[in-house]
């Protein structure tokens, strides 16, 4: 029993972890429709960064928070200098996110080299709750509590601000936001640094949890896609679903049937896809 | 026997219903306008009809068969076509092409995948007898995008046809036309033979009274009022919506 | 027509004089580059003709690479090996299809990118039967009935025939009725369907002849590489397909052909000078993509067309001469 309720706890903390990395991509998916491929080498970017300045000795905390700031600035460039000649092209969206992954990730294998590496648990949550005989290491149950924090703070930004509402008008209707006289190219620019953001932090937060290897980008993209398909094109809150959903069953499917945890995961995105072609919480299309 | 009928059906999106229970027949050959105001769910009725939109309630039937639940390439085989409002045409392929594509969906090689389109001599046979019945041979080779608007809306309808339909659903022909075009395309709707059956959605009141047999009227979602032209002309409730309003159309 | 004849014709002497001027190097090198322009060409019809853009084509080229190396163990013929290559790359396509082409676009690419990363990661941890991370090598000898395949020569102009063959089989898909109406779906899907096709039947059967293709060239180049690795099914091998067709030119034929080529002797040019091939690979895509449009097939018709002053096909304004007698009733 308690061997599962830590299993469980594992699950959901990469659940949360593939909830932040899969929100940036929904609702920059939603927002801007374009499929970011170079999502996963910011994770990857995340979690190096923490790493390069904790071996300076510094704090984990204020590691954490230079490599969100650093993510979202170069999310900022990103998105004002290359992403923004290709609104509305599918085909330059993928050649394009597609060159900055490579590019990323060889800057990535450059500097920090191809070695496995991983970040040390934070001292103050370096210890583990026990209740009864149940163990329960303290980080995962604070990755969990910054995903459900996260989710809180995507609901009130959607429901209870302006900006909110400018979003969800841009996912509905693009051409009425800009007649609105909101400046579409401010908005999209701040989505775009956000998700990057949220990628940063997701690879900092993942660092101690899961390490770095090269080739993580990849698997955390992916996942993440499979996130986004399961929850919903643009849809948050399906994406928070099946986060926990995927991160949950992969991690039994890896103690169970250690070799086919991916194929689980899989054909789950392929049962909802048959039932649901637009995912569990996606718009319908006409 | 009616040959298209339409049993209370009903549509909505989200809150927002667009169809209350909406009846309509329509007999072969028949000619059956339906008019009404914008936003009265004229082109909705039609997409639903044609199955690009699924109904919440009611049943379509066409020769006594419930085609609701059909898909929309599966009514052009039991007979049924239908135009679009926009033009909806394949704007880099040519007019010959164009006809190509909307002929080969009735013939058995549609599957093929190895001997070459261009080598079927009863596709060109065909396209040839209706390029010259409708006097556009010499537009044949030019790139449907280049075609002027009025051409556009004729081979709208030509492809719509090609499927040698028994009823045919024109959205809004003379949309954005000018008077000209206009009563060109009225004449030729008016030229289509008598075998086919047209529901057509129609604002141009002139348009509308030259070529119905039956008018239908439909006001926020619901029918009013289906009958004959005078019928229509004389009701004091249509007078209302339709002519009593801003627009000085008259027939 | 006539003109495709032309340059199917000129495309066979091509293939066939090359080892005339070419170095052991380049031969093998063009060998390669034959079985890539398969492998682009297979998703240049489905991004080109049916609109279809797809992240996991490599996992139909590793599916054809592993059944020759695996299978290869057991039967030795090669005809019946590479039919089994494509039955079962094929099959795969058409079973996952039914679900992928109910979907839009966005969600076709990151299904399709799934997809391809599941066949690498099996590929990766079915280790006793794929040798896992290390790969495998391949035990099978092409053999097509005149002898076994082993020189540089041979397997040139083993490839060459069969990249002939398959672009001669895939201009006669595209000049044939499902091919035109397949192109004809990807303009305009809504109003195919009008007209009375059953548009997802086409999109399924474009993309499991694609995916059969695919698996075609997977399976000659685990012959021709004689080893197999999980990186044959990766994304990034799916990615950098896409990048020759895109190169190359989506919506012709030969531009993935072109793009292969082209990508194929860039990478082994710069890979002897630095090991900094992606970031230069990335670079190169990035400002591909921002100094416009078209691949390099149309660049080449473009400059054609300036130096023939050809005239353009289409006739200038639109003019309005239909039937004018009948406005002046």
């Amino acid at each position: 029993m308690s061997i599962f309720l830590a299993q469980l706890l594992t699950g959901l903390a990469y659940g949360m972890l593939y909830f932040m990395i899969a929100a940036g991509l929904t609702i920059i998916l939603g927002v801007m429709n374009v499929v970011n491929l170079a999502h996963g080498t910011l994770f990857m970017l995340g979690a190096y960064i923490v790493f390069t300045f904790i071996s300076d000795e510094l704090n984990f905390w204020i590691a954490l928070l230079i490599s969100v700031l650093l993510t979202a600035v170069l999310g900022i460039i990103l998105e004002k200098l290359l992403i923004k000649h290709v609104y509305g092209k599918e085909l330059e969206q993928v050649l394009l996110t597609f060159g900055l992954s490579f590019i990323i990730a060889d800057v990535v294998k450059w500097i920090w080299g191809t070695e496995m590496q991983t970040l040390p648990v934070p001292a103050l949550l370096d210890a583990s709750l026990s209740i009864g005989e149940m163990v329960f290491p303290l980080y995962r149950l604070f990755v969990v509590f910054i995903g459900c924090l996260l989710a809180l703070l995507l609901w009130y930004l959607e429901s209870k601000t302006r900006i909110g509402a400018i979003i969800r008008a841009g996912v509905d209707d693009r051409a009425m936001v800009g007649a609105l006289g909101i400046n579409v190219g401010l908005v999209f620019t701040g989505v775009f640094a956000f998700g990057a953001a949220l990628a940063g932090l997701s690879g900092a937060l993942g660092g101690p949890l899961i390490g770095m290897y090269t080739g993580m980008d990849n698997e955390i993209l992916v996942t993440s896609l499979i996130v986004v398909v399961i929850g919903g094109l643009g849809s948050w809150k399906g994406s928070f679903i099946s986060a926990i959903l995927v991160g949950v069953i992969e991690t039994f499917g890896k103690v169970w049937f250690p070799s086919l945890s991916m194929l689980i995961v899989f054909l789950i995105m392929m049962v909802v896809l048959i039932i649901r072609p637009q995912g569990l919480f996606g718009r319908e299309v006409a | 026997m009616s040959l298209l009928k339409v049993e209370n059906i009903s549509k909505s999106f989200k809150t927002l219903q667009v169809l209350y229970n909406v009846s309509l027949e329509v007999k072969p050959g028949e000619r059956h306008v339906i008019i009404g105001p914008n936003g009265a769910g004229k082109t909705t009725l039609f997409n639903c009809i044609t199955n690009l939109l699924p109904i919440d309630s009611g049943s379509i039937y066409l020769d006594g068969k419930e085609i609701s639940k059909l898909s929309p390439h599966h009514l052009v085989h039991l007979g049924m076509s239908r135009t679009f409002q926009k033009n909806n045409l394949f704007g880099d392929l040519t007019v010959e092409e164009n006809l190509h594509l909307a002929l080969v969906a009735k013939k058995s090689y549609r599957y093929n995948i190895f001997s070459p389109l261009a080598s079927r001599s009863d596709i060109k046979k065909e396209t040839n007898r209706i390029l010259d019945q409708w006097e556009i041979s010499s537009r044949r080779h030019i790139k449907v995008k280049n075609l002027s608007y009025g051409e556009q809306r004729l081979l709208e309808v030509l492809l719509a046809m090609a499927s040698n339909p028994k009823i045919l659903l024109l959205d809004e022909p003379t949309s954005g036309m000018s008077p000209a075009e206009t009563a060109q395309t009225s004449e030729m709707i008016q030229k289509l033979p008598r075998s086919i059956a047209l529901v057509v959605i129609e604002h141009d009141m002139e348009v509308v009274f030259a070529i119905a047999d039956r008018i239908t009227v439909l006001h926020h979602g619901e029918v009013i009022l289906s009958g004959s032209p005078e019928e229509v002309r004389n009701n004091e409730m249509v007078k209302e919506i339709y002519f009593g309003g801003g627009a000085k159309q008259h027939a | 027509m006539k003109k495709i004849f032309i340059y199917t014709v000129l495309l066979i002497l091509l293939v066939l004089a090359m080892p005339l001027v070419l170095s052991d190097f380049g031969i093998n090198l063009a060998t390669e580059i034959y079985i890539m322009s398969i492998f682009a060409m297979s998703l240049g019809l489905i991004m080109g003709y049916a609109g279809m853009v797809s992240l996991g084509h490599a996992g139909f080229f590793g599916i054809g690479a592993y059944t020759v190396a695996v299978i290869g163990q057991y039967v030795s013929n090669s005809y019946l090996l590479l039919l089994i290559s494509v039955v079962i790359s094929g099959l795969t396509a058409l079973i996952t299809g039914v679900v992928f082409i109910r979907t839009s676009k966005f969600y076709f690419l990151m299904i399709t990118l799934a997809f391809g990363q599941l066949l690498y990661v099996l590929f990766w941890q079915l280790k006793p039967w794929t040798g896992g991370a290390d790969g495998m090598s391949v035990s099978a000898i092409l053999n097509l009935g005149f002898g076994e395949i082993l020189s540089p020569n041979a397997f040139y102009y083993v490839m060459g025939v069969a990249f002939i063959i398959a672009y001669i089989l895939l201009r006669l898909f595209v000049e044939s009725p499902a091919g035109k109406i397949t192109k004809g779906i990807m303009e305009n899907e809504a109003r195919m369907s009008a007209l009375g096709y059953n548009v997802r039947v086409y999109k399924l059967l474009a993309y499991t002849l694609s995916g059969a293709l695919a698996g075609f060239a997977g399976s000659l180049y685990s012959y021709f590489n004689v080893f197999v690795s999980p990186d044959l099914s990766s994304w990034t091998f799916s990615g950098q397909v896409m990048v020759m067709v895109i190169i190359g030119g989506v919506g012709t034929l030969f531009g993935p052909a072109i793009g292969a080529s082209v990508f194929i002797c860039l990478q082994n040019f710069i890979s002897t000078y630095t090991e900094r091939w992606p970031m230069i690979m990335g670079a190169i895509l990035v400002i591909l993509v921002l100094i416009g449009k078209g691949g390099i097939i149309h660049w080449l018709r473009y400059f054609k067309d300036i130096i023939f002053l050809r005239k353009q096909t289409d006739e200038g304004a639109p003019q309005n001469q239909v039937k004018k007698e009948e406005v002046v009733n």
